[in-house]
């Protein structure tokens, strides 16, 4: 009885043994068909997968170049920073060791001792560490001990030319100024690395993987090359001194300053006020970062007046002696009066008086004689509406719109500074133009790039651009210019002691949002150059919104131009013209112009 | 009795005395456990270096459990297997005491937010392998007992049905939501085996339904498993990463594989590289020719338990072999559907490849016990 019922259930067993095998032989060809879809039918498209997670990149760059002023001091450095690490693993004595770099570290032999002590394969001891710290712990020749060496952007003059300058990310591209403009001289060679990573994002090496570059890592970068600029660090510093002294003094928004060679094109001095300081430009408004001289239009008001008389002088239909009614101070052209400036009521004056009083009325008289098409065409040969190609990023061409365009109150407005928008490196180059007997340079701020050891790599030589006006023409506008500056002139305060000095003050209204003139807001500048007749520097000096104390070229920017002048022209030793101020036409007009 | 039957047992019977050792079962496992010592350094020697002073750290253990698990297996072998039904009520109660003790602070080890580790001291041990092992003997016992009353449901099925749920219920609170699963798949199967009507099995579906609904509702951690299961790249940051890095690696391997110790997804993007994931660093070293050499051991192996199940001359001994077999099986098969996607996550070893102690004694004891239910079986 046991015996069958035993059999019996066995037979049962084994059936259902069987058909569980059946189950089982499925399961596992199911798990096989499986293995061999993501192994060889996915096979290509997993291990791209994975590839990409185990490769890592770094770029290296080589140390970016110095940018050196015209008498080699410098400007923006590179400093090398040192870090000293630790790969614990390696260092078998840990307390010695500890012990030995706690006597050049400021960390302590307890804090040294615990992140020698850590289980990873690599700590940071001390970051950032000075030149004698780190070759102090480089003579202690420790095992395990790593020196890791990052650059640094430094600018040893701060905020000096910082718009002009720029500035270079942290990762040592240059972002702003000439530092981008010449990014591609001043970095250094590059290289990348890719190298393998294991999931927490550590190196790894493997012998298989051909993906990995050979000593990539040890392979040293060629250094970037120097920059030398054209500016003079301390024509800077002055400019930037009596700016910022102009700006505060009569509370303005802001300033710019530009000084140049007028017989090169060299720009000597170019400046912002506020500037920025480039090693926290981060914690300046963007805005703040541009070099406004040369990105930024604007209407230039008076000072582009001398354009117009050398248009007039230039097309031969008017000498400085003609003479032109100035209306009494009011002059009707079409639905639009013009009026001169102040309580003025001219009545007949000469071409050389309309700039030395800087007369509205008496220029659009002069421009309504020559005509608009000549006063375009000088314009376009002086440069405006066009770009300098000055090698500074971002330049701006302003706008001047053709002749063709101009109603009869266009011309009339753009013969006084109003309907026309100019960069300040416009103003300055035009106006340099004058200078250097009508013949216009182009503007340039790097004068030459040199090698590692300072070899010459390339030199910028000045370029002519073309010959603007007749000699004769520039010498009648600089007489004019020189008259400005005389007693009576609007420019008085920018004649300087010892030297004849010329120029043309300009107050050009601002424009509101709604497109009209405003009444209280102004741009007050100062354009001219100096020595009158032997021109070492052409400058613009520009004050935007001035509050307090004045608001008139004459008033707030003539001034700025005498002081920095006067300090420029000093530390260039230009020999001086008189020993003693010069405060009247008499001297002038005996020694050089037919005009008083 | 069929003839062949009758060859088969002489032959068994000469074996016997001449000190017999079953090579179908003993050379593979050998072999299984030769290429885990070895894919365990493998996978394990980075991280032993970095956390465990000491590359050979894992193989050193894993050789030495090897050397244990010899011990016991010659140890079971010679250790007459009908004594177990004896010993089955107190190593019930051995292993309900190993499972609450997890929840004693101080005895039981959290890894991974989950406590399946108990620590004796010496060693931690996985009580819900020892409970597995319980769990066959027990099956095994209860239904060779009951004979013909199989087919009555409260004495057939629900005593076995009973003892799962308190297994289950303990399992729970770890949680350790994957042994419910082995253990119910577990017990089916040996049920079936034993002759429980198809109908009674199935008895307890609506109950199930209601109870996965109730936990799907409590322990989200269940859904958030399956949603990385279902679409594991668009959770592989998180529920799918070792799913995602699973595929890598198998895929990185292809046919032929990256070559022994060329895996990179063992460079901790892989987790648990020499545990419950050595197939995928198999897969990438060696190819799915060597995934394929893997399951061809296994399958011998298998084949092996259940032909001794077959051969058995009582219920007892073919229904422990059975159960013992099944118990391997569902083991290895959970652990590669999971490395290959197949099944959700769950953290079950590789038997005889993984690393680990209470795993590798456990499945070589039944080893021994299969071989021991060999030699009786004339």
């Amino acid at each position: 009885m046991k015996s069958i019922s035993t059999d019996n259930t066995k037979y049962h067993i084994r059936r259902r043994i069987n058909f569980v095998s059946c189950f089982f032989l499925l399961l596992l060809i199911t798990i096989v068909f499986r293995a061999g879809y993501l192994q060889i039918w996915c096979a290509s498209s997993l291990s791209e997968k994975a590839e990409k997670q185990y490769e890592k990149s770094l770029s290296f760059y080589g140390k970016r170049g110095v940018i050196y002023d015209r008498n080699l001091k410098k400007l923006a450095d590179t400093l090398s920073i040192t870090s000293i690490g630790a790969h614990p693993r390696q260092i078998k004595n840990k307390k010695t060791a500890a012990q030995r770099l706690a006597g050049v570290l400021s960390e302590s032999q307890s804090v040294i001792y615990r992140k020698l002590s850590s289980p990873k394969p690599f700590v940071w001891i001390e970051r950032k560490v000075s030149p004698a710290v780190s070759h102090n712990a480089r003579t202690l020749k420790l095992n395990g001990i790593v020196f890791k060496t990052e650059h640094s952007r430094f600018y040893p003059n701060k905020t000096l030319a910082a718009q002009l300058i720029g500035f270079a990310g942290v990762d040592g591209t240059g972002l702003e100024g000439v530092e981008f403009a010449y990014n591609n001289v001043l970095q250094g060679g590059n290289g990348k690395l890719t190298f393998l990573k294991d999931g927490r994002g550590q190196r790894f090496e493997s012998p298989n993987h051909d993906k990995q570059i050979k000593n990539g890592y040890k392979r040293e970068l060629k250094n970037g090359n120097d920059l030398i600029l054209t500016i003079d660090r301390n024509i800077q510093y002055i400019t930037e001194k009596v700016l910022a002294e102009t700006v505060k003094k009569h509370q303005a928004k802001s300033g710019m300053a530009i000084v140049m060679t007028p017989q090169t094109g060299e720009v000597l001095a170019l400046t912002h006020y506020p500037a920025f300081n480039p090693h926290a430009f981060n914690r300046y408004d963007k805005t703040q970062w541009r070099n406004r001289i040369v990105t930024d239009p604007f209407e230039p008001g008076s000072t582009m007046k001398i354009f117009s008389a050398a248009a007039a002088i230039e097309s031969g239909q008017c000498s400085p002696n003609t003479s032109f009614y100035c209306e009494k101070g009011s002059y009707r052209i079409g639905r639009n009066t013009i009026h001169d400036a102040g309580s003025h009521s001219f009545e007949w004056l000469t071409l050389h008086q309309i700039i030395k009083y800087s007369s509205n009325i008496g220029v659009v008289k002069v421009v309504e004689k020559i005509g608009k098409d000549v006063l375009y065409n000088t314009l376009i040969q002086f440069g405006f509406g066009q770009k300098t190609g000055i090698d500074c990023p971002s330049e701006t061409s302003g706008t001047l719109a053709p002749a063709s365009k101009w109603k009869t109150i266009d011309t009339a407005a753009i013969a006084f500074g109003q309907g026309i928008a100019v960069s300040a490196i416009q103003l300055v180059t035009a106006t340099a133009a004058i200078a250097n007997h009508g013949i216009m340079m182009k503007p340039y701020v790097v004068k030459a790039i040199t090698g590692e050891s300072g070899q010459l790599i390339q030199s910028f030589s000045p370029t002519i651009v073309r010959r603007v006006i007749s000699e004769t023409t520039a010498r009648s506008v600089t007489e004019m210019m020189v008259s400005v500056v005389r007693k009576g002139g609007t420019g008085v305060n920018a004649s300087t002691d010892g030297y004849f000095v010329c120029g043309k003050t300009g107050t050009a209204q601002k424009i509101n949002p709604d497109g009209k003139y405003a009444k209280d807001r102004f741009i007050a500048s100062f354009l001219g150059f100096a020595p009158a007749y032997n021109p070492r520097i052409a400058l613009l000096i520009s004050i935007d919104e001035p509050t307090k104390e004045g608001y008139y070229g004459g008033t707030v920017a003539a001034p700025a131009f005498r002081k920095i002048t006067s300090e420029t022209l000093d530390y260039l030793n230009v020999e001086p013209d008189t020993s003693g101020a010069i405060d009247s036409g008499l001297t002038a007009s005996l020694n050089r112009g037919p005009q008083g | 009795m069929p003839i062949s039957h009758h060859i088969h047992s002489d032959i068994v019977l000469k074996r016997k005395h001449s000190g017999h050792y079953n090579v179908q079962l003993l050379i593979p496992m050998l072999l299984l456990i030769g290429i885990g010592i070895v894919m365990v350094y493998s996978a394990s020697s980075t991280l032993a270096h970095e956390h465990f002073n000491g590359e050979y750290y894992f193989l050193k253990k894993q050789a030495f459990f090897a050397f244990i698990g010899i011990i016991v297996l010659i140890g079971f072998k010679n250790f007459p297997y009908t004594y177990f039904t004896y010993l089955t009520y107190p190593l019930i109660i051995l292993s309900l005491v190993f499972i609450t003790a997890i929840e004693i602070p101080g005895l039981g080890v959290e890894v991974n937010g989950a406590s399946r580790w108990l620590n004796l001291g010496i060693l931690t041990f996985q009580p819900a392998e020892f409970a597995r092992f319980v769990l066959v003997i027990y099956l095994a016992y209860s239904m060779s007992k009951k004979e013909n009353s199989i087919k009555s449901f409260s004495i057939g099925f629900l005593p076995h049905f009973i003892l799962l749920v308190l297994f289950a219920l303990l399992f729970l609170h770890q949680p350790d939501f994957g042994s419910i699963i082995i253990f119910g798949a577990l017990t089916w199967i040996m049920l079936f085996v034993g002759g429980v009507p198809i109908m009674h099995l199935l008895s307890p579906l609506p109950f199930l339904s209601g109870l996965l609904f109730v936990l799907m509702n409590q322990k989200p951690y269940i859904i958030d498993r399956f949603m990385g299961f279902l679409d594991p790249w668009k959770y592989a940051s998180d529920e799918g990463y070792q799913l995602v890095h699973s595929f890598m690696a198998f895929g990185s391997g292809g046919l032929f594989g990256a070559g022994f110790g060329q895996s990179y997804q063992k460079l901790f993007y892989l987790p648990e590289p020499h545990t419950d994931f050595i197939i995928a660093v198999i897969g990438e070293e060696m190819g799915f020719i060597g995934v394929i050499f893997i399951i061809t051991l296994f399958v011998v192996i298998l084949h092996g338990g259940i032909r001794i199940a077959l051969r058995s001359d009582e219920p007892f001994g073919s229904l422990l072999a059975m159960g013992l077999t099944t118990a391997l099986a569902l083991q290895l098969f959970v652990n590669l559907g999971v490395a290959l996607g197949l099944l959700p996550t769950k953290g079950l070893t590789l038997p005889f490849l993984s690393y680990g102690g209470t795993s590798l004694l456990i499945s070589m004891a039944s080893v021994g016990i299969l071989l021991n239910i060999e030699e009786a079986a004339t």
